[in-house]
């Protein structure tokens, strides 16, 4: 029973518990003492023997509601947070459930994005899996791991309220002339406790056993998740009950680590070996390997930039059209670059695919990606394997998020961009694998987070908009003006206008203070500078395009209204003025700093929190779930619990 | 037995894990001082696509590029989805072991241990010998997951001085 961790010792949490465990321990008690015997004798032995075993049955699982670790997950370590990332990270993830999108929430207690259907019990100051609720009968939360025996729990007490009921009245039927005796006024008394008690209790079990056959949390029920949608997590009726009932029972997470022996961990180590050609790039890891990504760009410098036979013919300069195809085509071979995390928000709905016409216009491509790799909490950014993939690749939504700095060294592995080539010449366009698909519907939106990405930046290169012409006109050395390795085609290029997801062009500046509304994992600052003063420019365009490819709202959308927010909701409207607020838009939805109150981690950048904002209903793409930077001012500071 | 600890004295023991936890965690890096430094640690996050079934990603992560084959972190990460698929398996097994519980108001939990707990054994028996004959040669470390509540495979890398800092 929760009620002394980690906290002041609080004697009235535990008035709710005491007071149900006395009702029922006692009212039965006195039930057996004065209604059973004679019950055993002018009926049978059987009545008390059943209610006897009922009664057992209404304790062992009101012990285990009361006692059992509901699922608690322990606070994440040090390491798994993103520290060096200059960009606030986002609030919310999404990830991919069976086809629906599902947000993930960053926890700024525990300091990990809540897994689907887990959620922070502030009573109780932990995250929870598969979080119900927070019983105070029990003193205790409802999760994954009791939820059964809550629920048995709730069956048995009304079957033994019943019961209880029954034979009490049946003793009271053949007493109605002593009324006044002591067996029988306790008789009454304790039909009055039963009977009344029975009218909540057997509403919330009638509650749960609904819940159990639709597969749902109190949590979700209450805060209308699957309101008109699907519930991804179901499993039909039959195996909603079977998984409730009849699962294996799930491990405590809150365990000691065990003392594991000793392994020697010394140099030198083994090392995987290379095949020939083998060049793929792989690139930022967490954040944590800069050096490593340091070192194989000037690695990967070399490499590009020697002339490939690979390419063959394809590699020699053609001015014009070619040209800015092949510009077009280095921009998206280098779409990843290191902007790790963004690159994971990338879905994979079949058939999409890239187009690229002569004319800088550039859109992002979501084939041939796994569908299993969706956004991660850690992000990891590395390049699809092309070479075990038929399909064209996948480009993730940061695609065309370029420094121009690492045009020219982030390329793609020739030998995948050959095979690249073949592989699109093979491939016809299909645009009916673009059908509504709900997570087909949302690269599109999804995109918004990785960067504002215009058309018309591309489509009409202002003056003060580098296109990736310009950069790689700068920085490009002459053997990277390389052919596409496929030929757009017309029916590519009848692609463009479907993809919702504009270009943004990097420019080749120093990082301006301008907040960042859309946040990223870890960008570069220039990146993100020019993101920036990008953004008021493109707002209308985007919201003009968003608007127009938005789908309908998603019915299958796992969206959480504000309605039941987890603690730091008083830190959202509340909102400490710290935060300075530069950019014309605010931001949508707040970073997970943000929850604490807390600056940013990164000094330079200042952008507004929209804390309002956060509570406010965002539709039911995941476009609107796409979480914004409000990173605030101040350095990195540590979280502190709100709560 | 773990369920002895679900009970009342479990929970005592829960609020102050907290603080026992870092002491368990100082200890343990105590231990690793005489190993290599740490260079990174890599996390493999949970896969969700089929639900909330315990499924981690397969996707090999960039760090490891040079350090291990992608097909033999791909098998280990397989290997491990599946024992985890056959921990949380709905079948007669768990049937059985949820009647005997209620048969026996739960007391059973106290003398024998769950199917998953039994699972979990084995994945723990699998880690170690993934990290003595794969991983530690090649300069890795893999955590297994049920330290981290099953969220995530940490997999701390260390640093290789044979080839430099920083890789």
């Amino acid at each position: 029973m929760p009620g002394i961790v980690g906290k002041t010792f609080k004697p009235t949490t535990f008035i709710p518990v005491s007071s149900a465990a006395t009702l029922l321990v006692g009212s039965t008690t006195l039930f057996f003492v004065f209604t059973c015997p004679w019950l055993t004798r002018t009926i049978s032995p059987a009545v008390p023997l059943y209610n006897g075993i009922v009664f057992v049955f209404v304790l062992a699982n009101f012990g285990m509601a009361t006692f059992m670790d509901s699922g608690v997950f322990p606070r994440a370590t040090e390491e798994e947070e993103d520290k060096e990332d200059d960009f606030r990270a986002p609030l919310y993830k999404n990830v991919e459930v069976k086809g629906i999108q599902v947000r993930m929430k960053w926890c700024a207690s525990c300091r990990f994005y809540r897994p689907p259907r887990c959620s922070h019990c502030s009573v109780c100051d932990h995250c929870v899996e598969d979080f119900d609720h927070h019983c105070p009968w029990v003193n205790n939360c409802i999760g994954r791991r009791n939820y059964r025996y809550f629920f048995l729990f709730l069956l048995s007490l009304s079957i033994h309220m019943v019961g209880v009921f029954s034979f009490g009245l049946l003793f009271v039927m053949h007493h109605l002339e002593r009324l006044e005796a002591l067996q029988t006024t306790v008789t009454l008394a304790v039909m009055c406790v039963s009977g009344l008690f029975f009218i909540p209790v057997g509403g919330l079990t009638g509650f749960h056993m609904v819940l159990v056959v639709r597969g749902r949390t109190t949590n979700e029920q209450v805060t209308g998740k699957f309101k008109g949608g699907v519930n991804p997590f179901s499993r039909g009726c039959w195996g909603n009950t079977e998984y409730v009932l009849c699962s294996p029972l799930a491990p405590r997470y809150m365990v000691p680590p065990k003392k594991q022996p000793l392994i020697s961990i010394q140099p030198p180590f083994l090392q995987p070996e290379l095949s020939d050609g083998q060049m793929t790039f792989m690139f930022r890891d967490n954040g944590k390997s800069d050096a490593f990504w340091t070192k194989s760009k000037a690695s990967l410098d070399v490499i590009t930039l020697a002339p490939r036979p690979d390419f063959g013919e394809d590699c020699e300069p053609k001015p014009g059209l070619a040209e800015s195809e092949g510009l077009s085509a280095q921009a998206l071979f280098k779409y990843q670059a290191p902007f790790g995390s963004v690159s994971k928000v990338q879905y994979c709905a079949a058939g999409e695919q890239v187009t690229i016409s002569g004319h800088h216009t550039a859109s992002a491509s979501l084939d041939g990606v796994p569908r299993d790799q969706d956004y991660f909490s850690e992000p990891d950014l590395d390049l699809p394997d092309c070479r075990n993939q038929l399909a064209p690749w996948a480009l993730r939504s940061s695609l065309l998020q370029l420094d121009s700095c690492s045009l020219h060294s982030r390329s793609l592995s020739l030998r995948e961009s050959h095979q690249y080539r073949d592989q699109l010449q093979a491939l016809p366009c299909k645009p009916e694998d673009s059908a509504p698909h709900s997570s087909a519907s949302t690269p599109g939106m999804l995109y918004s987070r990785n960067g504002s990405l215009s058309y018309d930046s591309l489509l009409h290169p202002s003056p003060n908009t580098l296109t990736m012409m310009d950069c790689l006109v700068h920085t490009g050395p002459p053997s990277l003006r390389c052919r596409l390795p496929f030929q757009p085609t017309n029916q590519l290029s009848a692609w463009l206008p479907e993809l919702p997801c504009p270009v943004l062009v990097s420019r080749h500046s120093p990082h301006l203070k301008n907040p960042s509304p859309v946040c990223y994992d870890s960008l570069p600052k220039t990146v993100m500078a020019s993101i920036q003063e990008r953004r008021e420019t493109e707002d209308e365009r985007q919201l003009q395009v968003q608007s127009h490819f938005q789908p309908q709202p998603d019915p299958g959308v796992y969206h959480t209204p504000h309605l039941h927010s987890p603690h730091p909701g008083p830190c959202y409207s509340g909102g400490p003025g710290a935060t300075k607020s530069q950019s014309p838009t605010p931001p949508i939805f707040g970073s997970r700093d943000s929850l604490i109150g807390f600056g940013g981690r990164v000094p330079q950048l200042h952008s507004s929190a929209s804390r309002s904002s956060m509570t406010s209903e965002t539709s039911a793409t995941s476009m609107t779930s796409v979480h914004t930077d409000t990173s605030g001012s101040g350095a990195q500071a540590p979280a502190k619990p709100l709560h | 037995m773990s369920i002895a600890h679900s009970f009342f004295p479990y929970k005592i023991l829960v609020s102050s894990s907290p603080f026992l936890f870092e002491c368990w965690t100082t200890h343990s890096l105590q231990d690793l001082r005489q190993q290599a430094p740490i260079a990174a640690k890599v996390f493999v996050q949970r896969d969700y696509t089929s639900g909330t079934i315990c499924q981690f990603q397969t996707k090999f992560p960039a760090t490891l590029e040079t350090r291990i084959d992608k097909q033999q972190f791909e098998d280990t990460i397989r290997k491990l989805n599946s024992l985890y698929a056959e921990a949380e398996k709905l079948g007669g097994r768990s049937y059985l072991e949820g009647c005997l519980a209620c048969l026996t108001a739960y007391t059973v939990f106290l003398c024998m241990e769950t199917h998953y707990e039994k699972v979990l054994k084995k994945i723990a028996s699998y880690i170690q010998d993934q990290n003595d004959k794969i991983y530690a040669p090649r300069g890795l470390l893999l955590t297994d997951p049920i330290e981290r509540g099953l969220r995530v495979v940490e997999i701390t890398v260390f640093e290789d001085r044979s080839t430099g800092p920083g890789r």
